[in-house]
């Protein structure tokens, strides 16, 4: 899928325009407002915080999907199982009982999570990724359900179906320290997603996007840059996997069931589609707002009175909200959330401050012309 | 047969999972119809195929009962007016939702029907009726003895009688109305090259509308067909949950391209769910998990014939 930010010219990118003393100081002074929502907002109360290391899980999640989707031009939904690898992973790797584990073996736990889930990745894309067209979805599909009921539900694996405890080492046992290392995690996928983008491997990934038969006779190897796409996708799904073992302190198999997991992955979609496709700043907007979904609601539902209605309904109300965002930004907004962003996003990274975005409008251009892929 | 029969110790252990494979089967192959035909024509794999079934499952329970302000309606035509909506549906989809799309990449097309699939879902459950659709089985309307016939005490029920006659029939339909029928092949030319297609005089958009509305018509069908108790009810998702995963392994088994090839591609997977099931030591090591043997026989096939013909067993390409 081509979209926003990727198809500006390559010169754009290229460093050399430097903001004045006094505009770094103004978009720092700007930045403050963002900076204390992320960091100050989650500390209000303990509900806040418990919510706001969700919204980073999903980030990170979102940012998994971006590389796949965004990059390479292929759709994943069977990221929750590697979400879910991830977490049984890091619980098993670290399990310590009822003590904290130390620092050391928390790393490892979490170095482990993604590492089982990149080998994951690289199973599944191995096979999968050999057939032109969107197979992928299909056996990601396939793959997801039966992850939920093959693997999660080992019971040497899921603690015999008591769930396997995840305790948080004691520099980062409060939900408050926890969610700062979990914004940190954000912070670790926003920088490969950064340097995906900078690099050769990027260029090739989306060059493959774009038109396959042109790249590969570029020279760019077709199966192993898209295996790379989907491992690098894996990967990140694992650490927010690791992040969520540690968030809800234990992994079970409960939090990963087949159904439950299929709606998941079908909100990971509608999220990086609705954040906007290649588009850092989008994505993570969009994966909170939809991790915050239910908690906002509620609260609503709760100070209006329908409260009831609105906990009977509440997996139906959820997904006319994400169906309807999905569609209408497909059809009538294909640069997602993140090209309303866009002026700001520019602005600061050092550009002048326009709301007319050209690259943006060739994207929406582009995607509306259509580079037909034949599947 | 006489291979695996001999791998079972007595004739009813061998019968029992034929008969229920060849039925749960034929539901699959029934979805994987309507995939296969969206396939050919549009190149996508449709993610809304189940819920246009589900929507024909709860219109006819609907009109059966006469919940709420319906009227009750007799129960062939409250089955017609069930999978009438499905129609009504799946064109609605193609106007609002794949017509402006159209010149997208293919990606996108996919990703919308998981929008269109997430919305249907959503709707149904705001719906007011009791979230669960179980129909009347016909022999229950005509109140006549529960099964058709029994082979080595085992019965054979009318309804799945039915989801297997209407699975041949449809599949037998639908490859002759591609090879031989004039609105067949023009489906097909515009799948090829719109643009040619619509030099020479096709009107793309009503070729659209017209496979959009077939595809409706048999996700309807199997919905009324699925619906049917003990084997079968359905709730908004389930059929995209439960089913569907397995219609594609079946469509993609059979070949994504070919319509014959769904109705013996949703027959093996059937079969093959059914002794995987049967058989606790079906795949070796996981004994302890029975309930997902069947879950991992699926995948497995899926993975092989991935790998091995990608084209599938009676498709024409990759």
């Amino acid at each position: 899928m081509a979209t926003g930010e990727l198809l500006t010219p390559y010169d754009a990118d290229a460093p050399g325009r430097r903001a004045s003393l006094l505009g770094l100081a103004t978009r720092g002074t700007a930045f403050l407002p963002v900076l204390a929502l992320v960091l100050l907002l989650p500390r209000q109360s303990g509900d806040w915080t418990n919510d706001a290391i969700f919204a980073a899980i999903y980030a990170m999640v979102g940012l998994s999907m971006n590389v796949l989707v965004g990059y390479t031009g292929q759709i994943s939904l069977g990221q929750q199982a590697f979400l879910g690898i991830g977490a049984l992973t890091a619980a098993n790797v670290v399990h310590t009982g009822t003590n904290a584990p130390d620092p050391f073996t928390f790393a490892l736990g979490m170095v482990c999570a993604v590492a089982v889930s990149a080998g994951a990745a690289a199973v599944l894309g191995g096979i999968a990724l050999r057939i032109r067209g969107l197979y992928l979805a299909l056996v990601t599909l396939v793959f997801g359900a039966v992850t939920a009921d093959a693997v999660f539900t080992i019971p040497s694996l899921n603690g015999n179906d008591a769930g396997v405890s995840a305790y948080r080492p004691t520099a980062i046992q409060t939900d408050y320290s926890y969610y700062i290392f979990a914004v940190a995690m954000v912070g670790v996928c926003l920088y490969v997603d950064v340097w995906i983008r900078r690099t050769k491997v990027g260029r090739g990934l989306i060059a493959l996007r774009d038109n396959e038969l042109v790249a590969s006779s570029f020279g760019i190897n077709v199966l192993g840059y898209k295996l790379l796409g989907f491992v690098l996708s894996g990967a990140m799904a694992g650490l927010a996997g690791g992040v969520f073992a540690f968030w809800s302190q234990e992994f079970s198999d409960k939090d990963f069931t087949a159904t439950a997991g299929f709606n998941k992955a079908l909100i990971f979609v509608v999220m990086v589609v609705v954040g906007g496709l290649g588009n850092r700043a989008g994505v993570v907007a969009a994966a909170a707002f939809f991790a915050l979904l239910d908690p906002i609601l509620s609260g609503i539902a709760h100070s209006t009175g329908w409260i009831n209605y609105y906990t009977d309904h509440k997996a139906y109300i959820s997904n006319i909200i994400g169906a309807v965002l999905l569609l209408q930004t497909l059809i009538f907004n294909p640069g997602g959330l993140g090209q309303v962003l866009r002026p700001f996003t520019r602005w600061f990274g050092g550009h002048p401050f326009s709301l007319h975005d050209e690259h943006g409008d060739a994207a929406a251009a582009a995607l509306a012309g259509g580079s037909d892929v034949r599947a | 047969m006489h291979v695996l029969a001999s791998a079972f110790s007595t004739e009813t252990n061998f019968v029992t999972p034929l008969i229920s494979g060849i039925a749960n089967g034929s539901a699959y192959g029934l979805l994987g119809l309507g995939l296969v035909l969206l396939y050919k024509s549009n190149r996508i794999f449709n993610f809304a195929q189940g819920e246009f079934a589900t929507i024909a499952a709860i219109v006819a329970y609907v009109f059966d009962r006469g919940t709420g302000w319906v009227p009750k309606a007799p129960y062939f035509l409250a089955l017609a007016l069930g999978v009438l909506a499905s129609v009504l549906t799946a064109m609605l989809t193609e106007r609002m939702v794949i017509r402006p799309l159209f010149n997208r990449p293919r990606v996108v097309l996919v990703v919308a029907t998981i929008g269109v699939a997430l919305l249907l879902i959503g709707v149904e459950g705001m719906l007011p009726y009791p979230q669960t659709a179980s129909l009347r089985t016909i022999s229950d309307v005509l109140n006549v003895r529960s099964y058709v016939t029994q082979v080595d005490h085992v019965a054979i029920l009318d309804q799945d009688l039915a989801k297997f006659i209407a699975l041949a029939l449809l599949a037998v339909a639908a490859f002759v109305f591609f090879r031989f029928t004039p609105t067949g092949t023009a489906i097909l030319a515009v799948s090829q090259d719109a643009t040619a297609a619509r030099v020479v005089g096709i009107s793309v958009e009503r070729i659209s509308a017209t496979t959009w509305a077939i595809a409706g018509l048999l996700g309807g069908i199997a919905g009324v067909l699925l619906a049917v108790p003990p084997s079968g009810s359905v709730t908004p998702g389930s059929i995209t949950g439960l089913t569907l995963t397995v219609a594609f392994s079946a469509a993609v088994l059979g070949g994504m391209t070919s319509l014959p090839g769904a109705f013996v591609g949703g027959l093996l997977i059937g079969l093959i769910e059914a002794f995987a099931n049967a058989d606790q030591s079906f795949i070796p090591g996981l004994s302890s998990l029975p309930t997902a043997q069947a879950e991992v026989a699926v995948a497995i096939v899926l993975l092989v014939i991935l790998l091995v013909r990608p084209r599938g067993l009676l498709g024409q390409e990759a």
